[in-house]
C-alpha cells in the first residue's frame, strides 16, 4: 500500500509523523525494530533518501537507536517522550484554535463531553 | 557523493537534424534520476550516448571510463534495458539464465531465480510462450540480477499493467538499489515515480531545460490559485504556465518570492508533472 501524501508537506516529515503516531498508539512498541529503509522504500514507492531523512530525525530525537547491523529500534521511554512532546505541541499549537472555535460556537463543557460519550 | 556519470557538452545530429545540443548533467552514487521529456526530445539518444552505442560530440565519462573506447570494461558495472528490449523467441528461460551466467561475471543466478519465482514465469517456458508483460519481467530479472553500479532504464514499464509496474519498482528499490549505485530512468508516467526519484532532468528538443533534485524543485516552483483582483499583478511576474477554468486562474511560478506570491492567492506546491508542463511550455509561447 502506498499512503496518500499531502503535497504541501515534505514526505519525510509526514513519514516521521506517521512513525511518531504509531508509537503513541502503541502499534510500534518500545524495543521493537522499525522496518528497514529498503522495505519502506519498496512498500511505499519512495526514494530511500526520503526514508533515511525521517529515520535520522527519529534518531536525533532519541526515539530510536541504531543497533549495528540490525537496524533501528524504538528506545525505552520513547512513548513517554513522544506523549509529552505531542501534548505540549497540541496545547501550544492546536488547542488555542480549538478553544477559540468552542467559544465562538458558545459550546459548554457539558455539551462537548456528552457528544463524546454518544460518539 | 561520488560522481558515476558525467555528460559534458554533448551534441548529436542525425544528418541535418540536431537531436542533442550541448547536454550537460552528472549523476552521483545514490541518485535515482528521471530523464523526462516529450516524444522525440532526445531521451533515448542521450542514453545511447552514455552507453557508447552511438558517436557524439563532447565528453562522457561513466565510472571514469570512456563509453565507446572502454566499453567492455564499462559494461562490467553498467546495465541497460532498452525501450525496445527483445529476447530471442526460441530461448528457454533456463537457457537465458545460463547464458547470462556465462557471459557476465557480476550476474547472480540466485537473485534472478528468486525474482522469477515471484512471477508466473517457469524455467521451462520458451520466450515465445510468454506474454508481453512476462517478457519484460524476464528481462528485468536478468538485468537486475547483475550487481552493477549504474543502471539505465529506457521506459522500463511501457506496456505493463499497474500491478506489474508496481512490482517492478518494488523489486528495483528492495533488491537492486543501494547508496553506492545510481539509476537513470526515462518514463512518461512521471506521476507514478515522482516520489521514487531523487533528481530529475527535463529534456526538450535536445536541450536539458531543468536538472535538479526533486527537493529543490519543490522549493523553487510554486502554484498559485490567483484571486481575480490580482490577475494583472500576477501576470506581471511572468508565470511559466497559466490555466483558467470556472473563474479560477492557476499560475505556475519559477523562483518567485513566496511572500509576494502569498499576497496573490492560495499557494500550493506543484507536482513534478505540473512543473514539467510548465517547463515544456516555457518560451514556446
Amino acid at each position: 500500500m502506498t499512503p496518500q501524501w499531502d503535497p504541501e508537506k515534505p514526505i519525510y516529515l509526514q513519514l516521521y509523523q506517521q512513525v511518531v503516531t504509531r508509537i503513541l498508539d502503541g502499534y510500534i512498541k518500545e524495543g521493537e525494530a522499525l522496518p528497514s529503509v529498503r522495505k519502506v522504500a519498496a512498500e511505499y514507492q519512495l526514494n530511500p533518501i526520503t526514508i533515511s531523512k525521517a529515520y535520522q530525525m527519529l534518531q536525533d530525537e532519541h526515539v530510536v537507536e541504531k543497533q549495528r547491523g540490525k537496524g533501528l529500534f524504538v528506545l525505552a521511554g520513547a512513548q513517554e517522550l513522544m506523549l509529552n512532546r505531542e501534548r505540549e505541541r497540541f496545547l501550544v499549537q492546536q488547542w488555542p484554535e480549538v478553544l477559540m472555535q468552542i467559544s465562538r460556537l458558545k459550546l459548554s463543557a457539558e455539551e462537548l463531553l456528552s457528544n463524546k460519550v454518544e460518539g | 557523493m561520488s560522481e558515476l556519470i558525467s555528460v559534458n557538452n554533448v551534441s548529436k545530429s542525425f544528418g541535418k537534424k540536431q537531436v542533442l545540443s550541448s547536454v550537460n548533467f552528472t549523476v552521483s552514487a545514490g541518485q535515482i534520476v528521471g530523464l523526462v521529456g516529450p516524444n522525440g526530445a532526445g531521451k533515448t539518444t542521450c542514453l545511447q550516448a552514455i552507453l557508447g552505442l552511438i558517436d557524439c560530440e563532447g565528453d562522457i565519462s561513466v565510472l571514469g571510463l570512456h563509453p565507446k573506447k572502454e566499453r567492455v570494461k564499462m559494461l562490467n558495472d553498467v546495465t541497460y534495458i532498452a525501450d525496445v528490449a527483445i529476447l530471442p523467441t526460441w530461448l528457454k528461460v533456463s537457457q537465458a539464465l545460463t547464458y547470462m551466467q556465462d557471459i557476465h561475471k557480476n550476474f547472480n543466478r540466485e537473485k534472478a531465480d528468486i525474482f522469477l519465482a515471484k512471477t508466473n514465469i517457469l524455467l521451462t517456458d520458451k520466450v515465445k510462450a510468454l506474454s508481453k508483460g512476462m517478457v519484460t519481467q524476464l528481462h528485468l530479472a536478468l538485468i537486475l540480477a547483475i550487481d552493477a553500479k549504474v543502471l539505465i532504464l529506457d521506459e522500463p514499464t511501457l506496456g505493463l499493467d499497474i500491478l506489474t509496474r508496481r512490482q517492478f519498482y518494488t523489486h528495483l528499490l528492495e533488491d537492486f538499489y543501494n547508496e553506492d549505485k545510481c539509476i537513470v530512468i526515462t518514463t512518461h508516467q512521471i506521476e507514478e515515480i515522482e516520489h521514487i526519484l531523487t533528481d530529475v532532468a527535463f529534456i526538450r528538443q535536445g536541450e536539458i531545460v531543468l536538472a535538479q533534485s526533486t527537493e529543490a524543485i519543490r522549493d523553487r516552483f510554486s502554484l498559485v490559485a490567483v484571486d481575480n483582483e490580482h490577475l494583472h499583478s500576477a501576470e506581471a511576474l511572468s508565470p511559466l504556465f497559466k490555466n483558467s477554468m470556472m473563474g479560477l486562474t492557476t499560475m505556475l511560478f519559477d523562483q518567485q518570492d513566496k511572500e509576494t506570491l502569498q499576497n496573490l492567492g492560495k499557494l500550493t506546491v506543484p507536482s513534478l508533472a505540473d512543473v514539467f508542463v510548465g517547463m515544456m511550455n516555457k518560451e514556446m509561447n
